[in-house]
């Protein structure tokens, strides 16, 4: 892995975590925890990203343990915007946003069952509280779990995906040159 | 016999048109201190990245030239904390990264590092977490840093950016020592007062060229004075309308005047 | 505790939340769990306290909503694992310091690569979070506030995360410029500084455990 990889690998985590702050100061209910993998995916590529994936998740893990089953989602995010990527869906808000929206979809199917088997879908207060709605809606509990999840991913990917875009476009050429995917990713090549 | 040789060396950042560094032609000897002025964005900081060899290696881009280095070099980054190896946790594994990274035994380590820590003089430092020291103790980690490696080509850019007149002046006769021990130094600059006393040799970029190279009187000449790059003593002179040539020193300020 | 080479905490750590999965509920993930909150307790109590507390805050919430959604005995079963896997972390990150699990893993030969990615990214995270703060204070002297619309909120998102990102971006160039130039890559064997004696009963419990756990899903199992 060249070593502007290996530079690029730590920062992007860092800035999925420290995203919270700004998402706390507008008082959004958003997690854009997944910043970063995607940054990095359409900069570097997917493997590139599940890296940041795996070590997002394993820097959440520290502060609370129970974000480690919820790995795989990040490896799925990681693959889908490398897919994203390479089409060049970056390259406008009016591309990026309904991929995110899908990817939202994707990501909340993904993460259910992890919810559901592993913590009876009380991952968040947010999301227990959402599927006792549907419960209450007459879901059943894997339907009611997924509503929970869809509810917050759906919002937070879109967003995701035109926060990464944004970023792509106001990087200036000869940096984003540097990185093997990020200018077909931006659909300008 | 030269440590380091630019032959007519151009060099253009990725995806862009005009060139960063143009037919640049410098030869750094060992013992040799050679400076380099210039205006932001004249091309410093990246004729020391082409030094160094991480252009076009590490940054893409194209290089036309030749670039010939017979040793080690290292390379000191203008901003400290962005050159921290985020692996050590103490100032003195911070220091033995680039050692262990060559893969020197122990006991060479230990002496490079400990030799390092006395020469910028944060041997009280050792044990203390990098992540909490102030913008000047992290420069002088990081020039230990580069030191412990033992290079024979020393590059700086901007040593004494971060630090206080009294820390500035420890770099300064760091760097004069190091040369003195044989070892080649090629640093830009913006602090140009300190370079009469320490430079054998100033260059001056302006645009990614050569303009002017010389001796370090050259600091006192009136263009360079005009684009705000020349002593103060010398700018201050040329300012009060007082006839060239300027002095580029106090001391020589005061003869004049006598 | 600390005389224990990091993997065998390592190994520890993971065991437990994976006996409290493996085990039948409820006294598997009951034996788990109060094994990994005894763990913490164990070479200093008043240290060991903070870790408990700490473990037992964190687990609250989850036995607060799986009361809201779940019958008494499932609750009592996730209760306990999710319990155990938060107590043993909680008390692996207190039992660990970081820098000894490095040089485990660049002792031990693991690509310097992982054991950088590791460390690195544990050093940049308090740094880009501190600026992260300083630019939402920056905002916040100028007028930026959690009112408004959502579009406008997006908008003042937007004004807050793209300086950020960028000048971190921007900084990886230096990084790999610096990590370059002192060595990194070189593909020469790196030194280990200080590598932490591992004992081979230690490894061989470490296998044990290992064992113990592939046996249990297979009695399960079965």
């Amino acid at each position: 892995m060249s070593v502007r990889l290996l530079a690029l690998i730590p920062v992007t985590v860092a800035i999925s975590l420290a995203l919270s702050a700004a998402v706390d100061a507008v008082a959004l209910p958003l997690f854009l925890d997944t910043t970063g993998t995607i940054l990095a995916t359409a900069l570097a590529g997917p493997v590139v990203g599940i890296a940041v994936g795996v070590l997002t998740s394993a820097v959440n893990t520290l502060r609370n343990p129970t974000f480690w089953p919820f790995v795989v989602v990040q490896i799925i995010v990681a693959l889908y915007a490398g897919f994203a990527a390479r089409a060049g869906l970056f390259r406008s808000l009016k591309t990026a946003v309904p991929t995110g929206l899908g990817l939202g979809v994707l990501a909340s199917l993904t993460s259910t069952p992890i919810s559901y088997f592993v913590f009876g879908c009380t991952t968040t207060g947010g999301i227990a509280l959402t599927t006792a709605l549907g419960r209450a809606l007459g879901l059943p509990p894997l339907g009611a779990c997924f509503f929970g999840s869809f509810v917050s991913d759906f919002g937070d990917k879109a967003v995701t995906f035109a926060l990464v875009a944004a970023v792509l476009h106001a990087l200036p050429r000869r940096t984003a040159a540097r990185f093997p995917l990020a200018l077909r990713a931006m659909g300008a090549t | 016999m030269r440590t380091l040789g630019l032959d007519d060396v151009t060099f253009w950042y990725p995806a862009t048109a005009n060139p960063a560094l143009e037919n640049i032609t410098l030869d750094v000897g060992p013992g040799d201190i050679v400076a380099l002025v210039g205006r932001g964005g004249a091309g410093a900081s990246t004729l020391l990245l082409v030094a160094a060899g991480l252009a076009p290696r590490v940054t893409g881009g194209r290089l036309a030239g030749t670039v010939s280095r017979g040793a080690r070099a290292g390379i000191v980054l203008p901003t400290p904390w962005t050159q921290l190896s985020g692996m050590a946790f103490t100032v003195w594994d911070e220091v033995a990264f680039g050692p262990a990274n060559l893969g020197w035994p122990g006991h060479a380590i230990s002496r490079h590092v400990d030799h390092a820590l006395e020469r910028l003089e944060i041997a009280p430092l050792a044990s203390r977490d990098p992540a909490s020291l102030s913008g000047g103790e992290l420069q002088r980690v990081i020039i230990a840093g580069i030191l412990a490696m033992d290079p024979d080509l020393v590059l700086l850019d901007e040593p004494t950016a971060e630090l206080d007149p009294e820390g500035a002046r420890a770099v300064w006769r760091l760097v004069r020592s190091l040369a003195g021990e044989g070892k080649a130094v090629l640093l830009a600059t913006s602090d140009v007062d300190a370079l009469p006393d320490v430079a054998d040799r100033i260059v001056w970029l302006e645009q990614g060229s050569v303009r002017a190279m010389g001796e370090p009187s050259l600091l006192a000449e009136d263009a360079l004075c005009e684009a705000g790059l020349g002593t103060t003593v010398a700018g201050l002179w040329r300012a009060a309308a007082l006839p060239a040539p300027y002095p580029l020193t106090v001391v020589d300020a005061v003869q004049r005047w006598r | 505790m600390s005389a224990l080479h990091p993997f065998s905490l390592l190994a520890i750590a993971a065991a437990l939340p994976a006996f409290a999965w493996i085990l039948p509920a409820p006294g598997g993930g009951l034996a788990t769990a109060t094994l990994a909150l005894a763990l913490a307790l164990v070479p200093d109590v008043r240290a060991g306290a903070r870790v408990v507390r700490v473990a037992v805050l964190t687990a609250a919430p989850f036995w607060l909503f799986l009361l809201l959604l779940h019958d008494l005995p499932t609750t009592v079963a996730m209760g306990l694992r999710i319990t155990t896997m938060v107590a043993s972390f909680v008390w692996l990150v207190a039992a660990l310091p970081p820098d000894r699990l490095v040089e485990a893993m660049v002792a031990r030969g693991w690509s310097l690569t992982l054991a950088y990615l590791f460390a690195a990214t544990l050093s940049a995270v308090p740094v880009l979070k501190a600026r992260a703060q300083r630019i939402v204070e920056a905002q916040r002297c100028r007028g930026l506030s959690p009112r408004g619309s959502v579009a406008n909120r997006l908008r003042a998102l937007r004004a807050l995360a793209l300086p950020l990102v960028l000048s971190a971006l921007h900084e990886v160039d230096e990084r790999a410029f610096a990590l370059e130039t002192r060595g990194m890559g070189s593909g020469v064997h790196r030194t280990p500084l200080a590598a932490p004696p591992d004992r081979p009963l230690e490894r061989a419990a470490r296998w044990a455990l290992l064992l113990l756990c592939l046996a249990a899903v297979i009695w399960r199992l079965a």
